[in-house]
């Protein structure tokens, strides 16, 4: 269906080759994942097979690319939207009407499709997707995951052969990305559709693809079954890692295969073991805070204390009081009622450097707070803001990004790298308590890593105090201390992260789930728990 | 679910009820139809499941005119010509050179002077929510989509610039609240726009490459989902609004 003949390609005012003469070949009704670190050229490679590289973004191509017989090179993307469906990462920005049944016809009008022919495939998409309820809505009043099932629809519409994602849920919360995979299950089977799909989160895709691509930083890429590929890629889902360090055998892609296969690893009662102990200095004191806008309540009669040292995650569904209660901390807005102290002080009065050096909160769009136009200027402007001494923001950020150059433009940078720009503006005057919003949306593993490294020292190191709003499970059995779960506006559940994560199977991480009833929630505690545990060194 | 108007329907009628009431010059007719439309633009929206951006427009047109009407107020009251009557109350005198001979700043306000002024406000007030009645009712895109076809396409290009538009607000209000939350807020504006600016072109080359590979511009012909048709309703509530015109004729002038 699709074939890559010794294809090689770089962008304009560009040094570095993207890739070097890849060949592979995509089988009809294959689901092909694609992987590859942030930069590396997953979203190239994927705008490669409809001709939007080189057509829409200039660049020289050497090679070759066929899509159903037909070459890119000789033809323009417009020629082969009838046969390639594309939906970018974020549906948002390629909506190109205001309603539902608009969008979907949009394609097909440009194609001068009959009328009856585009009303009887407006409903069959409607219901394959299950949009029928929302054919009149507005987009910009959808959810994430309803926008992405329209987009999906208006690119099925057209009865494409081949239908391209790049990282359909990286903005996604986990429950509308559940509901966005399963349909393009559903989809591969029932329609023997071809699809290439990229994605950071492996655990949520690798279940369902016959063949992943992996592409290297040098521009070289392997195509092969998962199993082979993720027996030695660095980027891989925790249980592939999970596998690796208890050495098994073969590598798992699915909850139930690992299990299967670590069964003589459960087979005691683990030691309970487990340090349950909190820090004593209170930072943040919320007193029964209630909140509401214009009638709705979004805060009912709050008290929480959040302590130095520790890292919380904040959890719960989208609209569940999260960013209210943040707000209310960081001095935004006094709430309707109650009292919000930081070490002792009300946010609201805090003002200045002062305020910089109390309370530095991270937007989920870490972007919305850059706005000079390079690294090297963030930085000094950065220095300014906090009084400190001139560099000491770019030396606080080359020890997270070594190679970032000073000259380049933040809007060039990955997200991730951005995420560690924004993190040393603002922890490098050491707020006391640091905020962050969503902190993993759009990161690649490594960059989690570095996040996760990062917030683990200074909260643990110097004794700050963290709170991280997130859906993201893996960053929090890996980075909290505690956990606080928000419902409608009210606290359902605040403990050690062990405990609530464990008590219910929709939020154990990969791991946990695994190796249950023991209880481990990531592969190094794992680890280190077979090996208390046996007493012998089964582990490397 | 009830079945909505077509498009052109309530815009005729808008057409036909800012004839009347440019014709009547009644400020109690033009309170009237004021509440007229606003109750209906209610009772219509609140039955309805269509929610466009453009629904609320009303609302904002009645702030838009209440201040129009405080202006126009201000204006005719304070600055003019005299106008004899009751005087309710004096206000200095500001003397202004003689080459403005005939405009005189301040002076006696008269119940006539002041009644005249407000009235003046209110049929500008009226005809604006006529107006954003009509745009609250049907979304401006669907009138658009039911444009003749040699105009379609320049309709087509309109309905894709003005959708941006929301998305462009909801990114404005983001970034101000992420800066403020961050507490900078001495920067005022000049830091939203930079950021504003960079997420928008990015935006349209999104949008760009999104049309291309949809097909956008690659046919010469382009072809229509739907035409509306006029249901009995529509024409009915059509043949009352023309009657309005030659029956406001007959009983205004």
């Amino acid at each position: 269906m699709i074939s890559f003949n010794n294809v090689s390609l770089i962008y304009p005012n560009s040094v570095k080759t993207i890739f070097e003469n890849l060949s592979f070949t995509i089988d009809e009704g294959e689901m092909v994942l694609v992987i590859g670190a942030t930069g590396s050229g997953k979203s190239s490679l994927l705008r490669l097979i409809n001709g939007l590289v080189p057509h829409h973004t200039g660049g020289i191509l050497a090679g070759d690319i066929t899509v159903n017989g037909l070459s890119t090179t000789t033809t323009k993307p417009g020629g082969l939207a009838h046969l390639i469906g594309i939906v970018g990462q974020n549906p948002a920005h390629g909506f190109v009407t205001d309603t539902v049944e608009d969008e979907l016809v949009f394609g097909m009008e440009a194609l001068n499709f009959a009328p009856d022919v585009m009303r009887k495939r407006v409903e069959e998409i409607l219901d394959l997707l299950s949009l029928t309820h929302l054919r009149s809505r507005s987009i910009s009043t959808l959810s994430g995951g309803e926008q992405q099932r329209v987009a999906i629809g208006s690119a099925l519409v057209m009865h494409p052969k081949v239908l391209v994602l790049d990282e359909p849920t990286s903005a996604l919360d986990p429950i509308a990305a559940e509901e966005v995979l399963s349909i393009l299950h559903r989809l591969v089977h029932d329609l023997g559709l071809t699809v290439v799909i990229s994605e950071h989160r492996l655990e949520r895709v690798i279940g369902f693809a016959d063949r992943i691509i992996a592409i290297s930083s040098d521009g070289s890429a392997v195509i092969d079954i998962p199993e082979q590929i993720l027996k030695d890629s660095p980027i891989a889902p925790p249980i592939v890692h999970l596998a690796r360090a208890l050495n098994l055998d073969s590598v798992g892609t699915s909850v139930r295969e690992v299990r299967r296969m670590t069964t003589h690893l459960r087979d005691f009662t683990p030691l309970e073991n487990i340090d349950r102990k909190f820090n004593e200095k209170v930072v943040v004191e919320v007193t029964k805070v209630s909140h509401s806008y214009g009638g709705k309540i979004a805060l009912r009669n709050i008290s929480l204390d959040f302590r130095a040292g520790e890292i919380t995650a904040v959890m719960g569904r989208n609209g569940a009081g999260k960013s209210t209660l943040f707000k209310s901390i960081v001095g935004y807005h006094s709430p309707s009622s109650g009292i919000v102290r930081v070490l002792g002080e009300d946010p609201v009065k805090l003002q200045g450097r002062t305020r910089l050096s109390r309370i530095g909160y991270i937007p989920q769009e870490p972007s919305d707070l850059l706005i000079h136009t390079s690294v090297a200027k963030e930085c000094s402007a950065s220095d300014r803001d906090n009084g400190l001494p001139e560099g000491a923001t770019m030396e606080f950020l080359s020890r997270l990004l070594p190679t970032v150059s000073p000259d380049s433009h933040p809007r060039d940078l990955s997200e991730g790298q951005r995420l560690s720009l924004v993190l040393a503006i603002i922890l490098c005057s050491a707020p006391d308590i640091l905020i962050m919003d969503e902190p993993t949306r759009g990161l690649d593993y490594q960059a989690k890593t570095i996040l996760v490294d990062t917030l683990t020292s200074y909260a643990r190191n110097l004794g700050k105090c963290v709170l991280i709003a997130t859906h993201d499970v893996e960053l929090v059995a890996e980075a909290a201390d505690r956990v606080v779960f928000i419902a409608d506006g009210d606290v359902v559940a605040d403990g050690h992260t062990i405990d609530v994560l464990l008590s219910s199977p929709a939020f154990a991480p990969q791991v946990a789930k695994v190796m249950s009833p023991a209880p481990w929630l990531t592969v190094k505690q794992a680890l280190k728990g077979v090996s208390n545990v046996t007493g012998k060194d089964s582990v490397q | 679910m009830t079945k909505t108007f077509h498009p052109l329907t309530w815009w005729v009628g808008a057409v036909a009820l800012a004839f009347a009431v440019l014709l009547s010059e009644n400020t109690i007719i033009n309170l009237l139809v004021v509440g007229g439309v606003s109750s209906v633009v209610y009772l219509v929206n609140k039955n309805s499941v269509e929610r466009t951006p453009w629904s609320g427009g009303l609302w904002f047109a009645m702030k838009i005119a209440l201040v129009i009407v405080a202006i126009r107020t201000f204006i005719g009251v304070a600055i003019g010509v005299p106008v004899p009557g009751t005087t309710l109350f004096e206000l200095p005198i500001l003397y202004l050179p003689d080459w403005m001979a005939g405009i005189r700043v301040g002076g006696a306000i008269t119940q006539e002077r002041l009644f005249f002024a407000v009235s003046e406000g209110i049929h500008i007030a009226t005809l604006i929510c006529i107006f954003a009645a009509a745009t609250s009712l049907t979304s401006p895109h669907r009138l658009l989509r039911q444009m003749p076809i040699f105009i379609y396409e320049f309709g087509v290009a309109l309905v894709i610039t003005t959708s941006v538009l929301p998305q462009l607000v909801a990114s404005a209000s983001r970034i101000k609240t992420a800066q403020r939350m961050r507490g900078i807020t001495r920067r005022g504006w000049s830091g939203v726009a930079l950021a504003l600016l960079e997420e928008s072109l990015a935006r349209s080359l999104d949008l760009a490459a999104a049309m291309d590979s949809r097909g956008y511009g690659f046919s010469r012909k382009r072809s229509r989902y739907k035409r509306e048709a006029f249901s009995a309703r529509d024409l009915t509530l059509i043949g009352s609004a023309v009657i309005l015109i030659p029956a406001s004729l007959a009983v205004f002038s």
